[in-house]
């Protein structure tokens, strides 16, 4: 049964319980042994041959693909009609997570099962599905999507890419240069978005074998090298008409719709190429021997193992909780409703703010940990015999792709003041009401007994900062503030720390009295740890609003609010930081 | 025809082990579980035959232990055993291997099974006893740590490692028993299609104590992590005066010279 349903955005004025989130801990037998066999067949198939597929072996990698499609791994979001198994995205995330084992070949998986097959899934007809999706879910056919052009990638629509009816009426004619384009070198089937008499942004499922369509060379890439990269241009070709996909002038709700998920999935993975990094991190930490003792005895060391952990249990936490978010609203969704997809993409794009949360943090939290992996390797963290060379260098895309975190940041205040208009969220009342607990504080006192009180009572109250300083935005700047992008960011900043912050002290809170003394122990280090990081970067960003919002008194008053709100009680967070450093080092890798 | 294959779940093996209160197995706190390497290869072994057979024939596979076994046991269904038996019980840990193979030939002895598949050994107690026992226990013929298995038409034909690397063939006919050891087979993983048909199956329960009529023949003693040794002695100084020196530490302290 679902639990109650939440509206995208609605965490940042409502209260959570436990018990209405999805943690890992509540994974299905069934999930956990599918996340076994990627893992396995990762393991076992794919890291052996990394050096290779770093080498550029594309027929290798078609090879792999092939046989991920026997193992099933390419149909978790097909429909069921088609062949697929239409799981949910808990597992699908599960996967995703689990195959970034594979480095590169993870990125060819993603762009096939992603943004590859989706848009025909969600939009294709069934005269569509039945001529190609059967070829994609079994990996005899690679998938890529081609929106970026060399003179457009943020924005999107700004695409120069043409198509033209052909005089009689059978084909488009498309012209254009696609940019950047994952799988470009192996796949059989493109998603190319192109303009129909230059204005309607509009999908087109394009064969590889078209005349007028050539391939360009590899790029020559600082991480992902495995994966495939290239130009796609289109000269003069010929599209048949019946491969127009979705409706004319509809472009933009494939490319981004496709892009919620897109943004979402790449948080999974981002999630478990984390894991294996800081693992790689840990092990290295307990053979290093400095000074005649391993270096994972030494307190620096250990902090970046614990803030690392913390982090990850929180980035964890954040993907599948939102899995959960969508799940429950999709499984409302009658599966024999009258276009079903339409419903299905509505759901998600309910939580398109949680999805763009998702790509920046996850991806900011894998940034942060190869780094620290690397650090924690000294030398030979810079030596490619390491893999912490490699992790750190497929790690900066992650930033980039799927929307740059710039973008995506800016999205999010976008979002959230869009569904405020709307009257989808109260966020004026909510807003008025934070004002008027700003001018008086409460001095309740805290209540010890529940597990996590401190963080509850913190967790409320940056929601309240936030709705402060979004409030005071909007006051000040009305409608011009969609131009004032320093606030827009810094606000970003905030909502996605409280998103962060309050998925791992839910999921610490729903699983703790399952758990052993010494889980419980290392659980309760990383919610302390991770609580205090990040509260300390949503303290930043709260002040950074303030002061490009607000001069003079009130932003004296502002200031104090904030300092007010932002407080958090971290103490043992040493004892707390060595608690998970140890646990870690005992255990030879992430322990959650 | 209708076979059986036993499988046990076991620690993941990269655990770090401590030993519980009793000091008579491990501690099983947070371990990650999974099933025993080498009834993998039994159930492996033991679908391949399935498949042959097709039709009209059927693989059960069978689990000792508690609530958390039933994920081996879907496993096992996910590569495709037709069904499953969980015999529940708790205290398995505690059982010797006289008692567990006891339980399994109990339930065995009025299904006419024509050939039962299990691991070599487990890796956790690895006795090597309970196929052998279950064997005796149902008086059917067996062979040991199979690398290669045919069947026709009730006859087995196994190929067995010895030591030394030499092979043995053997050849029995049903019933019979057959253990099996690494390099019988690769096991397939699950396939996700077969992992979500594989929720359908049927896993039927049967409490242990059900089926449990024999005392055990031995008891652990005691479980213990090996004593520290002492540490490594390194050697230092050109080539001659090292062989010297440890020539002569291996007639002084050891008898490889004597
Ligand atoms: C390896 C690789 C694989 C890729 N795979 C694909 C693929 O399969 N399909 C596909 O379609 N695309 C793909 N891309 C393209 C990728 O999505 C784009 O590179 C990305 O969206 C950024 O676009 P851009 O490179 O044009 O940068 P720009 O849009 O030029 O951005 C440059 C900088 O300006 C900032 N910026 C831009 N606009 C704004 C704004 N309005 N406000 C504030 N800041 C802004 C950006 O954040 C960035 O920092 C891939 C790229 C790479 C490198």
């Amino acid at each position: 049964m679902p639990a109650k349903l939440f509206k995208g955005a609605e965490y940042l004025i409502v209260e959570t319980d436990k018990n209405d989130i999805f943690t890992p801990e509540d994974f299905s037998d069934e999930q956990r042994q599918i996340g076994d066999t990627t893992e396995q067949f990762v393991l076992n198939e794919v890291v052996p041959l990394r050096e290779e597929i770093e080498h550029h072996n594309l027929p290798l990698t078609v090879e792999l693909m092939k046989k991920c499609g026997e193992l099933g791994l390419l149909m978790i979001d097909a429909p069921e009609e088609y062949g697929g198994l239409e799981l949910d995205k808990a597992t699908s995330m599960l996967a995703a997570e689990k195959l970034s084992q594979a480095g590169s070949f993870s990125v060819t998986y993603s762009a096939h099962t992603g943004i590859g097959t989706l848009p025909l899934v969600y939009y294709g007809t069934k005269e569509q599905k039945e001529k190609y999706l059967h070829k994609i879910i079994s990996g005899e056919w690679i998938a890529a999507y081609c929106l970026t052009e060399p003179g457009s990638g943020s924005d999107a629509l700004g695409a120069a890419a043409t198509a033209t009816l052909s005089a009689d009426g059978k084909h488009y004619i498309l012209n254009g240069t696609k940019q950047f384009i994952t799988n470009g070198g192996m796949a059989n089937l493109f998603t190319v978005f192109a303009k129909i008499d230059k204005q309607h942004f509009t999908g087109f499922l394009v064969e590889r074998n078209t005349e007028g369509l050539s391939i360009g060379p590899e790029e020559n890439k600082m991480g992902v090298r495995g994966s495939s990269t290239t130009q796609v241009v289109l000269e003069d070709a010929r599209v048949p008409v019946e491969n127009l996909l979705g409706e004319i002038g509809k472009g933009h709700k494939i490319a981004f719709n496709v892009l919620n998920v897109g943004r979402f999935k790449l948080g999974a993975a981002v999630t478990g190429a984390a894991k294996v990094s800081l693992a790689t991190g840990i092990k290295y930490a307990n053979e290093r021997k400095a000074f005649g003792v391993t270096i994972g005895t030494f307190g620096a060391i250990q902090e970046k193992i614990a803030d690392m952990s913390a982090a990850i249990f929180a980035s964890e936490s954040l993907i599948y909780r939102l899995s959960g978010l969508i799940d429950d609203r999709l499984a409302t969704i009658p599966k024999d409703t009258p276009n079903y997809y339409e419903s299905y993409q509505q759901g998600i794009e309910e939580y398109s703010l949680e999805c763009a949360i998702a790509k920046v943090f996850c991806s900011e939290v894998l940034a942060d940990v190869v780094d620290a992996v690397v650090q924690i390797h000294g030398g030979y963290g810079f030596i490619q015999e390491y893999a912490a060379e490699g992790y750190y260098r497929d790690e900066r895309i992650n930033r980039i792709w799927e929307g740059t975190n710039e973008i995506n940041r800016l999205l999010i205040p976008g979002i959230i003041l869009r569904r405020a208009m709307k009257g989808e969220i109260p966020l004026q009342k909510e807003a008025m009401k934070a004002f008027e607990s700003l001018m008086s504080p409460s001095f309740d006192e805290l209540d010890d007994s529940v597990p996590f009180a401190a963080e509850k009572v913190l967790i409320a109250n940056l929601k309240q900062a936030f709705l402060v300083l979004a409030g005071s935005g909007v006051q000040k700047f009305m409608d011009t503030i969609k131009d004032e992008q320093e606030i827009l960011l810094a606000v970003a900043d905030l909502a996605i720390n409280i998103f962060a912050i309050e998925s791992a002290v839910l999921r610490a809170e729903k699983i703790l009295p399952k758990l052993s003394e010494s889980k419980k122990a290392s659980v309760s280090a990383a919610v302390k740890v991770f609580t205090f990081n990040g509260t300390e970067k949503a303290a930043s960003a709260a002040r950074r609003a303030a002061y490009y919002i607000e001069e003079g008194d009130t932003l004296t008053m502002l200031l104090a609010g904030i300092r007010r709100f932002t407080k958090y009680d971290a103490t043992g967070l040493l004892k707390a930081k060595r608690q998970l450093a140890g646990a870690s080092i005992e255990a030879d890798k992430y322990i959650f | 025809m209708k076979l059986l294959v036993c499988i046990k779940q076991v620690p993941d093996l990269e655990s770090r082990f401590k030993p519980n209160a009793e000091g008579v197995w491990y501690n099983e706190t947070d371990l990650a579980w999974r099933m025993n390497e080498y009834d993998e290869f039994a159930v492996e072994q033991a679908i391949r035959l399935r498949e042959q057979l097709g039709e009209g024939s059927e693989l059960t596979v069978l689990s000792i232990g508690p609530e958390r076994v039933v994920e081996a046991i879907k496993k096992a269904l996910a590569m495709g055993c037709d069904n499953a038996v969980h015999i529940q019980d708790p205290a398995a840990a505690t059982k010797d291997p006289w008692q567990i193979a006891s339980i399994i030939s109990t339930y065995a002895k009025d299904k006419n099974f024509d050939l039962i598949f299990t691991g070599m050994q487990s890796q956790d107690r690895g006795s090597a006893q309970v196929g052998v026992t279950i064997a005796e226990q149902l008086g059917i013929p067996c062979t040991t740590t199979i690398v290669g298995f045919e069947y026709d038409n009730g006859a087995i034909t196994a190929k067995r490692e010895l030591e030394g690397g030499i092979k043995g063939i053997v050849k029995l006919k049903t019933p019979a028993l057959v253990t099996c050891q690494l390099g019988l087979n690769v096991p397939r993983y699950p396939t996700l299609p077969n992992i979500m048909k594989a929720k359908k199956k049927e896993i039927s329960a049967i409490t242990a104590a059900d089926l449990l009529r024999e005392e055990p023949l031995a008891t652990t003693a005691s479980f213990h992590p090996p004593a520290k040794k002492g540490g490594g002695i390194v050697l230092e100084g050109d080539v001659g005066t090292l062989v010297d020196q440890l020539i002569g530490i291996l007639k002084e302290k050891t008898a490889v010279l004597r």
